[in-house]
C-alpha cells in the first residue's frame, strides 16, 4: 500500500499538474480566439504560446501516468518516494527554465522545434540553449524516473515475469503478473526508449549550436529522432493512463479484477513494437524519406490500434455488458477517456493513411485527433485517478456523490472543442497558423466557437479541480494512517 | 520479449543505413534542359552510321561525352562512370554511349580508348563520333570552351540520362557516387525518384562522407552516433536483467 | 463525394458509431436483466473483433497504399519543371534552377492545363511547407521543402484559374502569411 509519504508527494504532483493544466488550457483558449479574431494577440506571442502549451501539456500528461502507475504500483511493489520527488524537483525546474525562454525570451519554434527552426534565432539569443537545456533537464531526470520505476518493478518480478510472457506460453502460470504490472512495464520500456532518443538528439542540436557553425546536422536525420521521440512520448503517456484504467475501473464498478491471459500479454507486447514504427507517419510529405519507411510507417500506424483496442475494448465490454454497474465520477471518466481515445484513434488512423495525408498532413485535422485522445482520453482517465486518489486521501469513500454538471460540461465543451478543429482540418484549413487567410475565412469562425466550447470544458475542469485540491489537503494534515 | 527487442534494433539498424545513402553532390547547370528532347543526331560507331533514336528506341542511354586528346577530366570521368555501372547489379536495360565532343577525333581513335578501358568487347558500351556534335551539345546544355594556349577543351565531366522516348530525364555533373548513378539508371528507366540531396558543408555526422577527388563514400563517424540509442538501450536492458530480486518482500 | 467532405463524412460517422455502442453499453448496465450473466463467449468474440480488423486493415493497405503520392505521374514526361526555393517567408519559383548567387525569379508562373507538371521544392532556411490550395480553397496536394533536399511532386491540373501556395510546416512568426499563387492556362 502507499506509504503516507508517497500520499503526500502524489497530492503535490497534483497540484503541480492540475494548475499547470488551467494555465495551458487558458494558453489554448487565448490561441483560439486569437485565431478568430475576437482577440488581437501578434504573432510571436501567439507561437511562444503554442509552444509553451504544447511542451506543458505533454510534460504534464506524461508525468500525471508515471505518478498514477507509481502510486497503484505501491499495490503490488514497494515505491520509492525519493524517486518521485527527485522528478518533481526536475520537473519543476526544467518548466521555468522552458517558461522562462518563451515567456521572457521569446522563443518561439513549436513544441516540436523542428531543426533548423531553433537556429534562425528571431529571439533573444539565449533563449535557444535555454530551451534546449530545459528540455534536456527534463528528459535526462525523466530518463531516471521511468528507469527507476522499472527497477522497482524487476525487484519483484524477473524481466520475463514483468512482460507476462509467462502468461503467453503457460495456460495458468504460478506467477501472475498484474495488467497494471504489463502495462506499466511496457509504457516505461517505451519512454526509456524514447528519452534516449530525445537525449541523443538534443546533444546534436547542442552540439550544433556550441560549435558556433563547425558542425551542422543533417535536417532528414534529426526529423526522424524528433518525431520518434514526440510522436512515441505522447503515445506512450496514453498506455500509462490505460494501466490505471485496468487497476481501477473494475475495482470501482464493484467487479472481479481484471486478469491477465494470455491474449493481454501478447496484445500489450505487440503494442510495443508497432507503437515505436508508427512515428513514420510525420514524414510522409517528405519525400526523400525512403519509400519503404512511407509504407511501413501506414502497416504499423494501422496495426499498432489493434493489440491494445481488441484487448482493451473486450475486456472493457466483458466487464461492463448486462452488468448493473454503480457509476460513480470516476469510472464515468474512464468510460468516457476510452471513448475519446477510440474515437481519436480513428482521427489518427484517416490521417496515417498516405493518400489522406496528402490533404490533412499539417491541417487542423492533426490537433484535431491528438486532442480528442487527450483531452477527451488521457486526461479523463488521469483525473479519474486524481478523483479516486483524492477520495482515498480524505476518506470519502461515498464515491456516488459528485457534482452531475462535470461530466456534460467536460463532454459538451471537449467534443465541441475538437469538432471545429475536424472540422477545420477536412475542409484544409492549415494548423499552427496565428491568423486564417481570408480564403479560408470558415477556419475563422470556427476558431471562435472552439474557444467558447473549451471554456465550457475548462469549467467541467475547474469543477472537478476545487473538489480535488479540497481533499487532497486533507492528506496534509493527516500525521499517520 | 528477446525476439522483439531484436525486431526493434534490427529496424534501426537498417533504417540508419537507408536514411543514410542519400548523399551525393549536385551542380546547378544540372537541371537544365530537363525533360526536353534530345538533338536525334547521326554518330558513327563500330557497326557503322547510326542515328540517337535507333539506339534510346531499343533502350535507354547513358550519353558520356570526352574527347580522346583530354588531359583533364575525361579519363577519372571516365573510370568514374565504368567503376560505377559496374557496381550497379541490376537488370534494368540501358546503354552506355561515350561519344566525342572534338570534331578531330575519328572513330578509330574512340575505339582505341575504348580499349584502353577493356570496353572494347562490352556490348552494353558504344563509342562514337559525330559530325552534329553543336546540335547535341545545344539540347543537353552543354558548353566547351577551346583554349588556344593549352590546346584543350574547358568542359564539365557530364554525363546525360535519356529515357526511352528521347528526353533527357537526368545529368549529372562531375565525378559522382554511385547512389547518383543508381537514380539515374532508375531515372532512364522511367522510374520515378522522389528526392536528389543538395550540397551540404560541415556534415560532420552525415553517415558517409564523399570525396569528390576519388569519387568514393567513406563511413564518417555518423555512423556511430545514431547507433547510440540502439546501443544505450540494449546495455539498459541487460543492466536490467542482471537486478536481483526480493519476491517475498 | 468530393474527397474532403467525405473524410468528415467518414469520420463523423465512425464517431457516430462509436459513440452509439457506448450508450448502449451503457444503458446495459443501469437495469440489467436479473438472469443476465454479462457477455458470453468473450474469447471468441475477441477472436472476431481481431480477425475483422485485420482484414479491414489489409484490404484497406491495398486500396490506399498505390493512391500515394509518390507514384502519382510517374512515368509520364512532365511538360514543365517549376523550381521553388522556400524561404522565411516567402516562395522564388523559376522555370531554372534557382542558383542563389544570381536567381531569376518567375513572378508570373504559368502552368499547363492538363499535363504533367513537376515542382522541384527545397528551401534556403528552416524547414518549409508547399501545399497547393485550388480557387475554392481546397488543398489538392503538398510536400515538404526541407534544405539540403529537394523534393519532387507531379500534379496534373484539370481546372484553369488561380492556385495559391500555402506554408504548411511551422516556419516562425511569418509562417501563416508566408504564400505564393500560379496560374493554370
Ligand atoms: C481544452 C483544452 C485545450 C485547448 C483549448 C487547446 C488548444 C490548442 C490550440 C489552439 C492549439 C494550436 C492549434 C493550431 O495548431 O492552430 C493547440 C496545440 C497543441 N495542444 Fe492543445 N489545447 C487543449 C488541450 C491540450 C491537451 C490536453 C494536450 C495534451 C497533450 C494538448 C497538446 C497540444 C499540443 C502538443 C499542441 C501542438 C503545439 C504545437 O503545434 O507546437 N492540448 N492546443
Ligand atoms: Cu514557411
Amino acid at each position: 500500500m502507499a506509504s503516507l509519504s508517497l500520499k503526500k508527494i502524489t497530492a503535490v504532483w497534483i497540484y503541480t499538474i492540475l494548475i499547470l493544466f488551467v494555465l495551458a488550457i487558458l494558453m489554448g483558449i487565448t490561441m483560439r480566439f486569437t485565431q478568430g479574431k475576437t482577440i488581437s494577440v501578434s504573432p510571436i506571442e501567439f507561437y511562444l504560446l503554442m509552444t509553451t502549451h504544447g511542451v506543458t501539456m505533454i510534460g504534464i500528461w506524461a508525468a500525471a501516468g508515471i505518478v498514477a502507475v507509481n502510486y497503484l504500483l505501491a499495490r503490488y511493489i514497494k515505491v520509492s518516494t525519493s524517486l518521485n520527488v527527485f522528478a518533481l524537483v526536475f520537473t519543476v525546474i526544467s518548466i521555468l527554465m522552458l517558461w522562462a525562454s518563451t515567456f521572457i525570451g521569446k522563443f518561439h519554434a513549436g513544441w516540436t522545434f523542428l531543426y533548423p527552426l531553433p537556429f534562425h534565432i528571431a529571439w533573444e539569443t539565449w533563449a535557444t540553449p535555454m530551451f534546449l537545456w530545459s528540455l534536456m533537464v527534463l528528459s535526462v531526470s525523466w530518463f531516471i524516473w521511468t528507469l527507476g520505476s522499472m527497477v522497482q518493478i524487476l525487484k519483484k518480478y524477473s524481466l520475463r515475469q514483468s512482460f507476462a510472457i509467462q502468461h503467453i506460453s503457460k495456460k495458468s502460470p504460478s506467477v501472475e503478473t498484474p495488467p497494471l504490472v504489463l502495462i506499466s512495464m511496457v509504457s516505461l520500456l517505451g519512454m526509456v526508449v524514447c528519452f534516449i532518443a530525445a537525449i541523443i538528439l538534443l546533444a546534436l542540436l547542442l552540439a550544433e549550436y556550441y560549435s558556433a557553425g563547425k558542425f551542422v546536422n543533417d535536417p532528414l536525420l534529426i526529423k526522424n529522432l524528433t518525431f520518434f521521440f514526440g510522436h512515441t512520448i505522447a503515445n506512450e503517456a496514453l498506455y500509462l493512463g490505460l494501466a490505471t484504467l485496468y487497476e481501477l475501473l473494475p475495482e470501482v464498478s464493484g467487479r472481479p479484477k481484471f486478469k491477465t491471459t494470455w491474449y493481454v500479454a501478447l496484445g500489450w507486447n505487440c503494442a510495443i513494437i508497432f507503437i515505436l514504427g508508427a512515428f513514420f507517419h510525420h514524414l510522409y510529405m517528405d519525400f526523400v524519406q525512403p519509400k519503404g519507411f512511407q509504407i511501413f510507417g501506414q502497416i504499423a500506424s494501422y496495426f499498432a490500434t489493434i493489440p491494445s483496442v481488441v484487448v482493451t475494448i473486450i475486456s472493457i465490454v466483458t466487464l461492463l455488458y448486462n452488468n448493473k454497474i454503480k457509476w460513480s465520477l470516476v469510472n464515468l471518466l474512464f468510460f468516457i477517456g476510452l471513448m475519446g481515445w477510440i474515437i481519436g484513434g480513428i482521427g489518427a488512423v484517416i490521417d496515417a493513411t498516405i493518400s489522406n495525408n496528402i490533404i490533412l498532413h499539417n491541417t487542423l485535422w492533426v490537433p484535431a485527433h491528438f486532442h480528442t485522445y487527450n483531452v477527451m482520453g488521457n486526461v479523463l482517465f488521469s483525473l479519474a485517478f486524481f478523483v479516486w486518489v483524492a477520495n482515498e486521501f480524505s476518506d470519502n469513500n461515498d464515491l456516488q456523490k459528485y457534482n452531475k454538471l462535470v461530466m456534460p460540461l467536460l463532454m459538451v465543451g471537449g467534443f465541441g472543442f475538437v469538432l471545429m478543429f475536424y472540422w477545420a482540418g477536412a475542409y484544409s484549413v492549415p494548423r499552427r497558423f496565428a491568423m486564417y487567410p481570408s480564403e479560408l475565412s470558415s477556419g475563422t469562425a470556427l476558431a471562435s466557437a472552439a474557444a467558447w466550447f473549451a471554456c465550457i470544458y475548462l469549467v467541467g475542469v475547474l469543477l472537478v479541480l476545487f473538489d480535488v485540491l479540497k481533499k487532497c489537503a486533507k492528506v496534509f494534515s493527516s500525521s499517520s494512517h | 520479449m528477446r525476439k522483439s527487442f531484436f525486431f526493434f534494433i534490427a529496424l534501426v539498424v537498417f533504417s540508419n543505413v537507408v536514411l543514410c545513402n542519400t548523399n551525393g553532390l549536385y551542380s546547378f547547370s544540372e537541371e537544365e534542359k530537363l525533360f526536353k528532347p534530345i538533338a536525334n543526331i547521326e554518330i558513327a560507331t563500330a557497326e557503322g552510321e547510326i542515328s540517337l533514336s535507333d539506339l534510346y528506341d531499343k533502350s535507354p542511354i547513358i550519353l558520356v561525352l570526352v574527347f580522346t586528346r583530354c588531359t583533364g577530366i575525361c579519363s577519372p570521368l571516365l573510370s568514374n562512370v565504368k567503376e560505377n555501372i559496374r557496381q550497379q547489379q541490376t537488370n534494368e536495360k540501358y546503354k552506355v554511349l561515350v561519344l566525342s565532343f572534338d570534331s578531330s577525333d575519328s572513330i578509330s581513335g574512340m575505339l582505341q580508348l575504348a580499349k584502353r578501358y577493356n570496353l572494347d568487347e562490352d556490348k552494353q558500351w558504344i563509342f562514337a563520333t559525330t559530325d552534329r556534335i553543336e546540335a547535341l551539345n545545344a539540347s543537353v546544355g552543354f558548353n566547351p570552351v577551346w583554349d588556344s594556349t593549352s590546346q584543350q577543351f574547358d568542359h564539365e565531366a557530364l554525363v546525360v540520362g535519356v529515357n526511352g522516348n528521347g528526353y533527357i530525364v537526368k545529368k549529372l555533373n562531375g565525378l559522382r557516387a554511385s547512389s547518383d548513378f543508381r537514380s539515374l539508371i532508375k531515372e532512364i528507366n522511367s522510374e520515378f525518384v522522389l528526392s536528389y540531396p543538395l550540397p551540404r558543408k560541415n556534415m560532420l555526422f552525415s553517415c558517409f562522407t564523399y570525396d569528390p577527388a576519388t569519387g568514393k563514400k567513406k563511413i564518417s563517424v555518423g555512423m556511430l552516433v545514431m547507433l547510440l540509442p540502439v546501443v544505450l538501450t540494449l546495455l539498459v536492458v541487460a543492466g536490467l536483467a542482471t537486478i536481483k530480486r526480493k519476491p517475498n518482500e | 463525394m468530393e474527397e474532403h467532405k467525405f473524410i468528415l463524412f467518414l469520420f463523423l460517422s465512425a464517431a457516430v458509431l462509436v459513440a452509439g455502442i457506448f450508450h448502449f453499453l451503457y444503458s446495459t448496465t443501469l437495469n440489467p436483466p436479473s438472469e443476465s450473466e454479462g457477455l458470453q463467449n468473450p474469447l471468441k468474440k475477441r477472436g472476431f473483433v481481431l480477425v475483422f480488423m485485420f482484414i479491414v486493415f489489409v484490404v484497406l493497405l491495398f486500396v490506399t497504399v498505390p493512391k500515394s503520392p509518390y507514384f502519382l505521374f510517374s512515368n509520364e514526361t512532365p511538360a514543365k519543371v517549376v523550381y521553388v526555393n522556400a524561404q522565411q517567408f516567402a516562395y522564388m519559383m523559376s522555370y531554372k534552377s534557382i542558383d542563389l548567387n544570381k536567381p531569376e525569379i518567375e513572378t508570373d508562373v504559368e502552368l499547363p492545363l492538363n499535363e504533367p507538371v513537376e515542382f522541384r521544392v527545397t528551401s534556403v532556411d528552416v524547414t518549409h511547407g508547399f501545399g497547393i490550395y485550388n480557387s475554392k480553397a481546397e488543398l489538392l496536394i503538398q510536400t515538404q521543402a526541407m534544405p539540403g533536399y529537394v523534393n519532387r511532386l507531379r500534379w496534373k491540373f484539370t481546372e484553369p484559374g488561380k492556385y495559391n501556395i500555402l506554408c504548411l510546416e511551422f516556419c516562425g512568426s511569418g509562417h501563416a502569411v508566408m504564400r505564393s499563387s500560379f496560374t493554370v492556362k
